[in-house]
């Protein structure tokens, strides 16, 4: 395995039961360092795909590497550990109603054990990244949706994560949120983060010239670099015409 | 950026696993309060036994240290018959130390023991009570053969109706003090237990409550022992509790009971109500509270792992 590597799929097989094969023998890599999309309509397995990369499922076959490790070998265990390199936004937000913004983000750095004193300025940092310093004392439902977005991208990005992994970040944006939400994955990407973001906004795929991964019934349908317009060196299976 | 595997405690773990298990039980008053209640009954329960006990295993050593060798004399024995048997123990080397209570002084006593059987004793028309002997004995000299044999002879001399000694009663005294203790333990272990088993509910009550937070948690990197601790706190501070509950109770009851239900000077009462329970059987009943509070909090959060498809 090349070091240089982040993410690589191996053959990798997701069945739920004998009807139903969410991906299908899907083989790709990542590099450190690279920002890509992942696209394709609903239900064609790009959440189980986030999953199986936090290591939330197990695949029934084949090989997942996440930054060196073997994720079919990791003890469960290490998999806390694992998971802190993970910066993972959720296409629900999922923010904790009873906490304000700042306590949102001061509980993550409380569960991977952080002291009281770096929790002020670390959430700090991340909420001006995300241009919400201000509203650090508001509970997440005196929030808008694009700003419990923002709050949910600041929770990923504070602990520096190696990897931030997103799940339809703009998928309750207008398109000018959308941008703005874009960015600040382009800046942790600047600041050495790799980069995966899933969604169906074919505009902002198509204005970020950057790799993209679709999927259809749970095959990898195509790479390309959007923009530019040719596919980029793919793995497997059938091209079909994504755009 | 993220570290290697490196699994420290942060110094600030314990005072998070605190300050969420006091604010979960705040939260959930009503369930917290079912636990604690349960949790006091089984202690108190526990505690009431212990202290039953502990008072019959005292008034047990009292006897025992002062174990006693009393000769009734016959109403009709004679002055010199008397004399007779105060020779005898004076020349006796186990029961030269005695004393001479007169049938008045004896009647005395038992009004004063037995405040509340004095009308029943103004009816009688004569002093019912023996003059006696009272010799005090070592108590191992009483578990002798020898020692019955002479007390045989000591039964056949003029004047003499009877002679008790009390290491019998002793015996089975603690008979009785080993029986409650073991009555108490069983049903304390097995009511420790129900309450356990209701802590465990309460915590699995609380764990799903807190469903959404526990996969935030597990899904940002916290580790089981993390996730779990505030639970664990739960169970031990409701057990804590429940245990605190269940001694102030004991105590005030017994308080109460020395104050109103205890008629003074009475020997049976001032058997029973004669002391609270040492500070070591206090800490045993919190230790036991505390451990049935944190076996029910750890048998809910041992099945709570994550669950990987």
């Amino acid at each position: 395995m090349k070091q240089h590597r982040m993410i690589h799929f191996y053959h990798v097989t997701k069945r739920f039961d004998a009807y139903s094969t969410a991906l299908n023998d899907v083989t790709f890599h990542i590099d450190k360092g690279e920002f890509v999309f992942l696209t394709g309509p609903s239900g064609a397995g790009k959440s189980t795909l986030l999953k199986l990369i936090l290591r939330q499922i197990r695949p029934t076959e084949g090989q997942i590497v996440v930054n060196g490790r073997n994720l079919n070998a990791m003890k469960r265990r290490h998999l806390p550990y694992f998971r802190r390199e993970i910066g993972m936004v959720f296409q629900e937000f999922k923010l904790i109603e009873r906490m304000t913004i700042f306590e949102n983000l001061s509980f993550i750095l409380t569960v991977i054990g952080l002291t009281a004193k770096e929790h002020k300025k670390k959430a700090y940092t991340a909420l001006r990244a995300v241009g919400l310093q201000h509203k650090m004392n508001y509970y997440p439902l005196q929030l808008s949706g694009g700003e419990q977005q923002r709050v949910a991208i600041a929770r990923a990005l504070i602990n520096d994560p190696l990897m931030l992994i997103a799940d339809e970040p703009t998928g309750n944006l207008d398109p000018d949120l959308a941008q703005e939400v874009l960015e600040i994955f382009n800046s942790a990407n600047l600041r050495g983060s790799t980069v995966l973001l899933a969604t169906h906004d074919r505009d902002l795929i198509e204005r970020s010239n950057r790799r993209v991964i679709a999927l259809d019934h749970g095959k990898i349908a195509e790479e390309k670099i959007a923009a530019a317009g040719k596919p980029a060196a793919r793995s497997e299976s059938v091209f079909v015409n994504w755009s | 950026m993220g570290s290697e595997f490196d699994p420290q405690i942060p110094s600030n773990t314990v005072a998070y696993f605190f300050r969420e298990a006091f604010r979960r039980i705040w939260i959930s008053k009503r369930t917290s309060f079912v636990a604690v209640a349960m949790i006091a009954v089984s202690m108190l329960i526990v505690g009431f036994f212990l202290l039953l006990s502990e008072n019959l295993g005292r008034a047990a050593e009292q006897a025992q240290g002062k174990s006693r060798v009393d000769i009734y004399l016959s109403a009709e024995a004679t002055p010199a018959q008397v004399a007779a048997v105060d020779r005898y123990l004076a020349a006796h080397r186990d029961l030269a130390r005695r004393r001479f209570v007169s049938s008045d002084e004896a009647l005395r006593r038992f009004t004063s023991y037995f405040a509340n059987l004095n009308g029943i004793v103004a009816q009688l028309d004569a002093n019912p009570f023996p003059a006696s002997f009272e010799c005090d004995v070592a108590p191992q000299l009483m578990q002798s053969p020898a020692f019955g044999r002479e007390m045989k002879e000591l039964r056949a001399i003029g004047g003499v109706d009877d002679v008790q000694f009390d290491w019998e009663w002793v015996r089975r005294l603690k008979r009785v003090v080993n029986v409650v203790n073991i009555a108490g333990i069983i049903a304390g272990a097995l009511l420790a237990l129900a309450a356990a088993f209701t802590i465990a509910n309460v915590i699995r009550l609380t764990m799903m409550l807190y469903h959404e937070e526990i996969e935030i948690m597990r899904l940002v990197g916290a580790t089981e022992r993390i996730i779990r601790g505030p639970f664990l706190i739960e169970g031990l501070l409701q057990g804590t509790f429940g245990a605190l509950l269940a001694v102030a109770l004991l105590f005030g009851s017994f308080v109460a009971a020395r104050r109103f239900i205890a008629p003074a000077n009475s020997l049976i009462w001032s058997f029973l109500f004669n002391g609270f329970l040492p500070w070591q059987k206090i800490a045993a009943l919190l230790a036991g509270g505390m451990i049935a509070g944190f076996l029910g909090s750890w048998l809910s959060v041992r099945e709570s792992g994550e669950e990987s498809a």
